[in-house]
């Protein structure tokens, strides 16, 4: 009878269980339904520097300002992953070629993400502890605003053929 | 659609959303303290990211330099497009540059033609 069918088919896919539970990706793909351009300022006072950002969500890469006190554009910056060895590659787009603030902020940024970002900062030269409070508030509302997924940490993607 | 700033935050910007030649077109215009940005995406990126900006003096006729930063070099309408926007915005009084951004479909005029039209219809020069 077709139920005697069905139950063997039935343990025949019990069999491939797994094979796509990989672990969390960390794309967005799919993310949400909604394709238009999502726009997030917001401003963080600090005790004697305030922290302007600005985040731009397009379908396939994420546009970030940061601004240090001011509102001025300051340099601009690319970065993704490549491949096949899925390092992250980083340009210089409009000023930054002899002062890379912000260019480590862009590399950090698609490592811990994997989206393509492009990051305009105007963060004064030789102030790592200003480029590190920035990115440290830009990532905290990334993830609030759901724009990275957590990857599970030390789990290595592979496959389940193994 | 239009977007509106809280007046603490010093950026402004706008954003649109229309459809040219059936390809939906995401506009953002944002004013800095000294550039405009305009990000026009049909592809879900930013695309070809170019730079303009007003050279002369005061006293003379002014020009403009149009160049591409990032992405496609070889699509005049593109810089096209740049230079109507960089003499638009000379015209309107301001002598700031402009990044444009153009993530396009397709690279025809009137597809530049248009999005110059509605880039400058919300503009924030």
């Amino acid at each position: 009878m077709a139920s005697k069918e069905l139950d063997t088919s039935f343990s025949e896919l019990l069999v491939t269980e797994g094979s796509d539970s990989v672990g969390q990706s960390n794309k967005l793909e799919g993310q949400g339904s909604n394709d238009d351009a999502q726009i997030t300022c917001f401003t963080e006072d600090l005790h004697d520097v305030t922290f302007h950002f600005q985040i731009i969500k397009l379908t396939k890469q994420i546009y970030v300002w940061i601004g240090c006190n001011t509102a001025k554009f300051g340099h601009l910056y690319a970065a993704a992953i490549t491949r096949p060895n899925k390092t992250v590659a980083v340009t210089p787009v409009l000023g930054g070629t002899s002062d890379n603030t912000g260019s480590g902020i862009a590399r950090r940024l698609v490592l811990k993400t994997g989206l393509n970002i492009i990051v305009a900062c105007n963060i004064p030269k030789d102030s790592p502890t200003l480029e590190v409070t920035a990115e440290r508030k830009l990532f905290e509302k990334l993830k609030s605003l759901g724009y990275i997924k957590p990857r599970p940490e030390g789990l290595p993607v592979r496959s389940a053929h193994n | 659609m239009y977007s509106s700033q809280p007046t603490r935050f010093p950026v402004t910007h706008k954003s649109v959303s229309l459809d040219i030649k059936g390809n939906k077109t995401d506009i953002v215009i944002c004013k800095y303290d000294d550039k405009f940005l305009v990000i026009v995406t049909q592809i879900g990126c930013m695309g070809t990211i170019l730079h303009a900006r007003k050279e002369g003096s005061v006293s003379t006729e002014p020009t403009f330099s149009v160049s591409v930063i990032f992405g496609k070099r070889d699509e005049p309408w593109l810089l096209a497009c740049g230079r109507q926007l960089i003499e638009h915005i000379s015209c309107s009084g301001s002598s700031r540059p402009l990044v444009l951004s153009l993530g396009l479909k397709d690279h025809s005029p009137e597809t530049l033609k248009e999005l110059t039209v509605a880039v400058i219809e919300n503009c924030l020069w």
